[in-house]
């Protein structure tokens, strides 16, 4: 059996002064090394999942947790944040909810989580410059992260996730404020490390994006998965649609071509294999 | 209602100038997309379109008049900005009194502001969050409010800022929605995104920035067939329209029924 990198059994959360169960009866597992996703409508319960996985639920965001929550083989009750924080990084939604706000500028912001695991300061400078350079921020390293667009906040978001160098990555809605381009960058960079070793858990409304990365995808209805699968498990499933979730334009314009009898009768989840679909659609009658 | 951009410098400090002369005219109903790269100049340009920044050189004319003569406050009566994060716009302690804010500060009469806030607050789907602390709602109620605090004032033209941003199926169906019907009533809206499918389905003309000026402008059609420029603004076109041209179809597709009927016409 593969190991597993997060393993989630029945797990139920409630926020402390709030009368609805914000997660309920939630089981998965995420293998090491694997691109796992996790979709759904706003507030179905995506990010109150991922941020138990950094332990900030229970141990931060108080509320009654029933159920277990597994990181590495050890539950998140027995290790502290900081713990957790050497294996598993969590990218948010809101950069300016990440920021330290201790930082006078940006190379500072990079460094935090370095300063506080001791590294000493010639390393630090070091990754520091290397990650600027990785995330395309050097030319802001002096910068008040504060004065920074959106799209740059979540670039150093990113870098100060990125230079701690977890085996664990959890992105959640992270490129929301990146343009198209700025975004496919981040994404070949997750891409890389993915491939490298490093277990992805990401959270995106982009479904051409889910589609293409993941290897399993969990859908989220109001705080209790409805589905799970592959891309094309997930994105072929009737009752998507339901679960407030629209399958990637690739997969619907295949769907609708091979209804017609214009190409094979099969789902093209991701952008090449729509293209192959319909370059041969286009040479034979079906 | 018209707004004309002539030859527009600006920049925040004196030695960095973000917009490099801008000309632009912006009239009639039909929506307008602005897009480009992060940094283009979007957010900085559409901030001159009621004088919340004025330009270094050049003019910006709201029917004909300067927006140097006269305040931001009351040119918001005419040109409604919806800022790109809720947290800058909101700061009142509930959503009724978001609405009544700006209203109440151009003159509108109480009548008229309690007869807005049901229909506002019936198109943004907040007729019972109306008492909720704004910090209470969830991400895409907190942009609906900042949205419909600025339609409380009936601007005739809305600025949004990255209005998609964050947000899932049902938010953009509500936007696109919204659009169609502030449309409808005569209003013109313009809009920053980042959401190449949105901005295809949804607008009639698309406005490309790069580096602070003005690359394309046309339809969505004439702008996402333009790929090489596209790429020298950074720009990728919707999926189904990457599709299209990677199986070199000559049509610029949209959504699915276009690129059904591509197919067929191309396999003729």
């Amino acid at each position: 059996m593969d190991e597993l990198a997060i393993e989630v059994k029945d797990l139920s959360f409630r926020y402390r002064q709030t009368t609805h169960a914000a997660l309920s009866h939630v089981s998965f597992s995420v293998p090491k090394g694997s691109f796992f996703c996790i979709i759904g409508g706003n507030g179905v319960g995506k990010s109150t999942l991922c941020n138990t996985f950094v332990g900030l639920i229970p141990h931060y965001f108080l509320g009654k947790m029933d159920g277990e929550v597994r990181v590495n083989g050890q539950s998140i009750l027995d290790q502290s944040i900081a713990d957790l924080s050497s294996q598993i990084g969590l990218v948010f939604q809101n950069p300016f909810n990440q920021l330290s706000y201790t930082a006078s500028t940006v190379a500072e912001e990079l460094a935090y989580g370095l300063g506080n695991r001791g590294v000493a300061r010639e390393e630090m400078v070091k990754k520091v410059a290397a990650v600027a350079k990785l995330m395309r921020i050097d030319q802001v390293l002096d910068q008040n992260p504060l004065d920074l667009s959106g799209g740059q906040a979540q670039r150093v978001a990113f870098g100060s996730t990125f230079i701690l160098e977890p085996k664990i990555l959890v992105l959640d809605e992270c490129t929301t404020q990146l343009d198209p381009m700025g975004a496919d960058d981040i994404f070949a960079i997750v891409k890389r490390l993915n491939h490298e070793g490093i277990t992805v858990v990401m959270v995106d409304h982009d479904m051409e994006r889910v589609a293409e990365y993941a290897d399993q995808i969990l859908v989220l209805a109001a705080g209790s998965p409805v589905l799970q699968g592959t891309p094309a498990e997930v994105f072929g499933d009737p009752r998507l649609a339901e679960f407030g979730v629209e399958p990637p334009a690739y997969a619907t314009v295949t769907q609708a071509l091979a209804q017609r009898h214009l190409i094979k009768a099969e789902l093209g989840v991701t952008k090449e294999q729509a293209v192959a679909l319909v370059k041969e659609g286009l040479n034979h009658a079906h | 209602m018209r707004i004309d951009l002539q030859d527009l410098h600006f920049g925040y400090h004196p030695e960095h100038e973000i917009l490099h002369g801008v000309d632009l005219t912006l009239a009639g109903t039909d929506p307008i997309a602005i897009i480009g790269q992060n940094g283009a100049g979007k957010t900085t340009l559409v901030k001159q379109f009621n004088g919340i920044l004025t330009p270094t050189s050049g003019h910006v004319l709201i029917d004909g008049q300067d927006v140097t003569t006269q305040t931001t406050a009351k040119w918001a009566a005419k040109v409604g900005y919806v800022f790109q994060n809720p947290n800058d716009q909101l700061f009142l302690d509930s959503v009724r009194k978001e609405f009544e804010f700006g209203p109440k500060r151009i003159g509108m009469a109480p009548a008229e502001i309690k007869h807005r806030i049901d229909q506002v607050a019936d198109l943004v789907e907040l007729t019972d969050e109306l008492d909720t602390h704004p910090f209470d709602l969830d991400d895409t109620q907190k942009k609906f409010c900042t949205i419909g605090a600025i339609i409380m004032m009936n601007p005739d033209v809305v600025v949004f800022d990255e209005p998609t941003c964050g947000q899932d199926v049902h938010g953009d169906h509500l936007l696109n929605r919204l659009i169609r019907h502030l449309t409808a009533a005569g209003k013109l809206c313009v809009t920053i995104s980042h959401d190449m499918t949105f901005v295809a389905q949804n607008f009639k003309r698309v406005i490309v920035m790069s580096q602070g000026a003005v690359r394309l402008d046309g339809t969505p059609e004439a702008v996402f067939s333009q790929t090489a420029a596209l790429k020298t603004c950074f720009i990728t076109p919707p999926p189904l329209t990457q599709l299209a041209q990677a199986v070199g179809f000559t049509a610029t597709p949209f959504t699915t029924d276009a690129f059904v009927r591509a197919f067929e016409a191309e396999r003729k």
